[in-house]
């Protein structure tokens, strides 16, 4: 009924950036769905239905009632409260002019003098306040529409505003009045409900009519204004903008269903590499058709399309279990709704476990982090005594920081309190306190400022007064006992250091279930751990008091200030340390009749090479992460030197040396550090798949049934390298022995201890040629030497997508899996365009939404 | 209650507390128990058909308080492109397969008893859950680590050395006050405060998710545990504390020499195990524990090893892994003779190393079978104790194989389960153990929500 009277000349609605929509399609019950597919949906609830009627595409409020969420309007108040922007859009038609107070049209608030952003009507005029740090909370003084501009038609009333505070309403398309409303949003409160029809706490009514009501987080441009209203109701346009937002979900399913099954049961023979029966299941492009151009998958038609029936049949996959029917009927459904696909490439390496991006733990810091906060905030060095004291950090799932297993146990406790007792030891407590407050006494006005002032510093953000209160309580503990007031705040200090918000990264966690933008001082937290493995300093905490953070100017400087840093560089060879699990090293004890040169001090001399290598590279030569595979440069002491065959340089330290005449070294792979993961048989099958599982992010299925897994020895006419290529001839064993050992081929003249060899020990000659099959490509690529294959995986995409995924799994401590894939895809292309460096992958990680947001868990609040 | 630990006597240290402080076992009542008991390697199916006539031997004085179950099928907890050894260990006493590299798939058995029968906590004093182990392998924490809590992260600390098992069960902490009542006033201060922020991070109006509040409240837990030792254990047994001795063989990173394996005798292995099983048995009976894990050797575990080996006063081989195999480094460790067996070979060292483990498996039974409590029985015939290992064949070349037949043993949990028995179950591990905990009384049932269950009501009494 509404279409005839409302302009429809355009097609689409503009999507970007929308939090909410309510079209009112619904003809019937109290509730008023969000359509918007953004987020959790924020449903309204109708009281009072005996004063409303409903037609499909409107609600007409007839008398006293109100229309409200069902839960806080947190997914629009946390988005606004990030981008300082907002546009509230309503097809409206007022009842009658004579309606004040405003009257509330839309509404976010809690009661009438409290409200994030309100659209209301005051007689003949509409009327926006909004809250920023310059208005009131109750969001005055307000934005109003020029005096008679509301009349009783359908009217799209659109009211904006940006970052930069400047606020306008647009009537029908036409800017209508405009002011600036300067401030920031940090005060929004996300509690707040949204309401319709009347004030959250009752007494402020509207009567009239809706007919469309939307919520963006951004500021709608003029122009995109008016493509909305010409837009008009037309339910077309609607349609195609739930459309748009609803295939999230679609997305979300192939996700975090379709693609683990695919992998564990299909790109095993169906990759790019295998094809078997020329199908290419791994690839968007290719998975949907075979080469003879039969259709493998059909979008919306399970039962004609081949993947299913053979799936359905048990047909597939072959020779291994089939799917349970669990499975099969995700995979009909993801068919039969349309076969969306998100990413060009499936890794099955990212589906070995269940991993769903719902799980967010509380971050403990790692020891190494405790020590470098500490030193941050009291400037105190307790590296010796926390090393001594604190448990180590247990490596899973190739780092020691991964947030779930970084748990906690009585040593841990006992520790903490003790450190805590000497860090404050170590302090000069009054210098300390004379940093806040040199005229701190033992008052309550003056110790409460000092605690407020120094917990930000502290605990990383803002105390709310409860905890103000439990800290004042031990200083006047102390002075009840005659203690000084230096003695209260040392113990108040250990406190602090013994207090969740020191030894966790405490963020808010709660939520709808979907991705929140951080806070200020969680961004700055996160920057800074990320960054530097350590609490974040007086800058950033200023910046994320002021809000000034979330500006993106802002933000790119502190990263370039915060890369300068050398907490930086200390914070990447750490990574570099984990990354290839260097501390083994130490432990390292190969037979000693077969390696007579082998001692713990070559070892640690091998750790340092791969570690001064990376500083190298990274940093002084400022070179891309890939270049770590083929810089012809390298350090060691005279002893590696002389493992190595290089002439010793003059001294007992680590000496450079230039590699560029020396053809069989050059990268890492030929480095002690990394050859010694083969073991005293310098295994092919161990250094190929930590070249396909590090390097290439790929994998391989476990071995085939019956084929005989006992490792065969080394003998006069029989080289590792003629044992590798006989299992990659065995039909058995071939197809994943073809993917991985090949890789290694380049390395056989480097023993189990990284000494060059150009025979064995039983005298057979040895080789570096192969050929090296990167994982998505169906053909191999030769080489003819050892330097060659470090080319090639230097120059290989493949390698420098590997790296970014590894810093960022490092970065965010986590594992990472296929809802992570589409983030990590941007970060990758992001830091190439920077030059790949390592410097360049860590400003892509903080800006992306891996770290600028957060997953909740929904509060389930009615 | 002074007992023999690997031949050496301790005294006790906090004999008043720790008698106070644990629930009387005096009850008519016994306490609810659960442990899990882990071997690594396994024993290939075809040679548990032997029963106590090959290498089960040394478990058959124990014959009348266990229930053997062979073909317990585990292929679900295999997770392809992983190490199998891993695989089948993360998934022993929880039946899923692994979640990450230090993370179970869901719980194990021993914590849903756990957390369905004491929900709030253990009773003050008493360790939450005990891990200890003698291995050397820890490429991964789910080779040698077998107690999980019901979001799948580890249930505690896994304590290597006999003397940290001793430290986390019986020992002192110090709060730096030396005694001083006005210090001690103040840290309490100090800690009183840190509790207070602890409990809001875990209460209703907590940021946090679900699963960081689990770990808050875990932090929580032990620091009541700390100020309970600190501050609350005041009186020292006279005798002691006297500490385990140091143990002598390798722990930490040099255990596992890049996944190459390590040189060590049966002398060296079986002392230090011994110590360890003393040490943990004698935390279960002065009911200072009741729910946990210990390991004898990980999964897929690398060890060089060399001894005679005696059983029953007559010698059943000579361990010489490197000189048998003829190699050095991961390929001369006794893991290799799995990967050799083969069902028409005699397979004399497989058979002599896993003689050897139920051996050792059998020690730690019997240390729990000494004394019997109120209602006539021993800790061993009143707990759940439930003993499994990574696979039941160890060729790494069929999966379904290697996951299915895997041993369990089980012990009678006060009557609960058949004993005496050498079963065929013929079932799901995860029907197997939800059976096992409901018949604990326990309603969490493990795995898939929307699978279809079967009751393994043969186990039953």
């Amino acid at each position: 009924m509404l279409v005839a009277i409302v302009p429809s000349q355009a097609g689409d609605r503009v999507h970007e950036g929308l939090l909410a929509l309510y079209d009112f399609r619904l003809a019937k019950g109290e509730m008023v769905k969000d359509r918007s597919g953004a987020g959790q949906p924020l449903d309204l609830k109708i009281e009072n239905p005996k004063n409303v009627r409903r037609s499909e595409g409107g609600l007409e409020i007839r008398g006293q009632t109100l229309v409200r969420s069902v839960k806080p309007a947190s997914k629009i108040s946390n988005a606004v409260k990030r981008s300082a922007a907002i546009t509230l859009e309503a097809w409206v038609q007022p009842d009658n002019k004579k309606q004040e107070g405003p009257a509330r049209i839309v509404t976010i608030s809690g009661n009438s003098i409290n409200r994030n952003i309100t659209l209301g009507q005051e007689e003949d005029r509409y009327d926006a306040r909004f809250r920023t740090t310059e208005t009131s909370n109750n969001g005055l003084p307000s934005l109003a529409s020029k005096p008679g501009s509301l009349n009783l038609k359908l009217t799209h009333v659109v009211f904006t505003r940006n970052t930069a505070g400047h606020a306008k309403i647009y009537l029908n398309g036409k800017l209508n009045s405009s002011r600036s409303i300067g401030g920031r949003t940090a005060r929004w409160d996300p509690t707040y409900r949204l309401g319709l029809g009347n004030e959250l706490s009752k007494g402020r009514p509207w009567l009239g009519t809706y007919n469309l009501v939307a919520v963006y987080g951004r500021e709608l441009g003029a122009d995109e204004v008016r493509k909305n209203f010409e837009a008009g109701l037309d339910g077309e346009s609607v349609q195609v903008e739930l459309a748009a937002n609803q295939r999230t979900a679609k997305e979300k399913f192939f996700d975090e269903e379709i693609v683990p099954i695919l992998s564990r049961h299909c790109l095993e023979c169906h990759d790019t590499a295998t094809r078997k029966g020329k199908l290419d299941l791994s690839k968007k492009a290719k998975a949907f058709a075979l080469s003879n151009g039969d259709k493998a998958i059909i979008p919306g038609k399970s039962a004609e399309s081949l993947v299913w029936e053979v799936v359905e049949s048990d047909d597939m996959p072959d020779e291994r279990e089939p799917l349970t029917s669990a499975e099969k009927q995700l995979l009909r459904k993801w068919i039969d709704d349309g076969a969306v696909w998100t990413t060009d490439e499936i890794d099955p390496l990212a589906h070995t476990f269940d991993r769903r991006a719902t799980e967010n733990w509380v971050r403990r810091l790692t020891v190494s982090e405790y020590i470098r906060s500490v030193k941050s905030v009291v400037g105190v060095d307790i590296e010796k005594e926390a090393r001594e004291l604190l448990p180590s950090d247990i490596r899973a799932d190739g780092f020691s920081n991964t947030a779930y297993n970084l748990k906690v146990d009585l040593k841990h406790i006992e520790a903490y309190a003790t450190l805590a007792g000497l860090i404050v030891k170590k302090m000069d407590v009054q210098s300390f306190v004379d940093r806040y407050d040199k005229r701190l006494n033992t008052t309550d006005n003056s110790m409460r400022g000092f605690i407020s002032n120094m917990g930000r510093d502290f605990l990383r953000g803002d105390l709310n007064s409860s905890e103000v209160a439990a800290f004042r309580g031990i200083t006047t503990t102390v002075t009840s006992t005659g203690g000084t007031l230096e003695e209260g705040v040392g113990l108040m200090l250990e406190a602090m250091l013994q207090s969740p918000r020191f030894i966790y990264r405490v963020e808010n966690q709660r939520g709808d279930g979907d991705f929140w933008p951080v806070s200020e001082y969680e961004l700055a937290t996160r920057m800074s751990f990320i960054i530097w493995g350590a609490a974040p300093d007086e800058t950033l905490l200023e910046l994320a008091e002021s809000g000034d953070l979330f500006s993106p100017e802002v933000m790119n400087g502190q990263i370039d200030r915060m890369l300068a840093d050398p907490r930086t560089v200390k914070r990447s060879i750490e990574f570099a340390n984990e990354w290839l699990n260097l501390d083994r090293l130490a432990n390292m004890s190969p037979n000693a009749k077969r390696f007579p040169g082998w001692s713990r001090e070559l070892a640690l001399d091998m750790k340092a090479e791969s570690l001064a290598f990376f500083e190298e590279v990274i940093w002084r030569q400022n070179r891309p992460l890939a270049d770590l595979m083929n810089a012809k440069v390298t350090f060691a002491t005279p002893r590696l030197a002389k493992h190595y065959g290089l002439e010793p340089a003059k001294g007992k330290g680590l000496a450079r040396y230039d590699l560029s005449n020396v053809l069989e070294r050059g990268g890492l792979l030929t480095q002690g550090s990394v050859l010694t993961i083969g073991g005293d048989e310098a295994s092919m099958v161990t250094r190929g798949l930590f070249v396909l599982h590090d390097l290439l992010r790929s994998g391989v299925k476990d071995p085939p049934p019956c084929v005989d897994t006992t490792p065969v020895l080394t003998k006069p006419g029989l080289t590792q390298r003629s044992i590798a290529e006989d299992r990659v001839a065995n039909k058995s064993c071939g197809g994943c022995h073809g993917k991985f050992e090949p890789l290694a081929y380049g390395l056989e003249m480097f023993d189990g201890i990284g000494a060059f060899h150009r025979k064995d020990e039983h005298g057979n000659n040895l080789r570096e040629d192969g050929e090296i099959l990167f994982p998505g490509t169906a053909k191999p690529v030769p080489y003819k030497t050892s330097a060659e294959l470090m080319n090639l995986l230097s120059g290989s995409d493949r390698v420098n997508q590997c790296l970014t995924w590894k810093v960022a799994q490092f970065a965010l401590g986590r594992p990472l899996g296929q809802p992570d894939a589409l983030a990590l895809d941007k970060i990758h292309q992001e830091s190439q365009k920077g030059g790949g460096t390592y410097a360049s992958v860590i400003r892509a990680i903080v800006k992306s939404d891996l770290v600028q947001k957060t997953q909740t868990e929904s509060d389930n609040e009615e | 209650m002074l007992k023999g630990l690997g031949g050496i006597t301790v005294g006790l240290p906090l004999l008043e507390e720790m008698a106070f402080s644990a629930v009387s076992t005096t009850a008519k009542d016994v306490p609810v128990r659960a442990f899990n008991v882990f071997f690594g390697l396994g024993i290939p199916a075809p040679l548990q058909k032997e029963g106590y006539d090959g290498v089960l031997e040394p478990l058959k004085p124990l014959r009348d308080k266990l229930l053997i179950m062979r073909n317990v099928d585990q292929v679900r907890c295999d997770v392809s492109g992983i190490n199998a050894h891993f695989d089948g260990a993360t998934g022993s006493f929880t039946a899923m397969p692994a979640g990450g590299e230090a993370k179970a798939g869901g719980p194990s058995i021993d914590q849903v008893v756990r957390q369905a029968h004491y929900p709030d906590g253990l009773p003050p004093g008493m360790v939450p859950t005990l891990i200890g182990g003698t291995y050397f392998r820890r490429s991964r924490v789910g080779r040698y680590l077998h107690s999980y809590k019901l979001d799948g992260t580890v249930a505690g600390t896994m304590q290597e050395k006999p003397r940290d098992l001793f430290d986390r069960v019986f020992g002192v902490v110090n709060a730096g006050t030396d005694g001083d009542a006005r210090k001690q006033r103040l840290k309490r201060s100090v800690l009183d405060s840190v509790v207070d922020q602890y409990k809001f991070y875990t209460g209703a109006n907590s940021p946090l998710g679900s699963a960081s509040k689990t770990r808050v409240a875990e932090h929580l837990e032990r620091i009541r545990e700390y100020e309970l030792r600190a501050f609350e254990m005041k009186h020292r047994n006279s005798e002691g504390p006297k500490l385990p001795p140091r143990s002598k063989v390798l722990h930490g990173g040099q255990a596992d020499p890049g996944g190459q394996g390590i040189d060590i005798t049966l002398e060296e292995l079986t002392t230090e195990w011994h110590l360890m099983a003393d040490l943990y048995a004698l935390s279960v009976q002065m009911d200072r524990v009741r729910f946990g894990s210990i390991t004898f050797l990980a999964a897929g575990e690398r060890i060089r090893l060399v001894g005679d080996y005696e059983y029953d006063g007559r010698k059943i081989f000579e361990f010489n892994d490197p000189k048998q195999l003829n190699a050095s480094g991961d390929q001369g460790c006794s893991h290799e003779w799995w990967h050799k067996f083969s069902e028409k070979k005699k397979n004399e060292q497989l058979r002599a190393h896993a003689h050897m483990k139920m051996r050792e498996v059998a020690y730690f039974l019997n240390r729990l079978d000494s004394d019997k409590e109120a209602n006539g029985k021993s800790i061993l015939e009143n707990s759940m104790i439930t003993i499994s290992t990574e696979s039941g064949d160890g060729r790494h070349n069929d999966s379904k194989r290697e996951l299915s037949g895997v041993f369990h043993a089980i012990t009678g949990a006060n009557s609960r389960f058949k004993t005496g028995e050498i079963m065929d179950v013929g079932a799901e591990g995860l029907d197997v153990y939800n059976t096992m905990v409901a018949a604990m009384g326990v309603k969490h049932q493990l795995g898939p929500a929307k699978r279809e269950r079967r009751h393994v009501s043969s186990i039953l009494t």
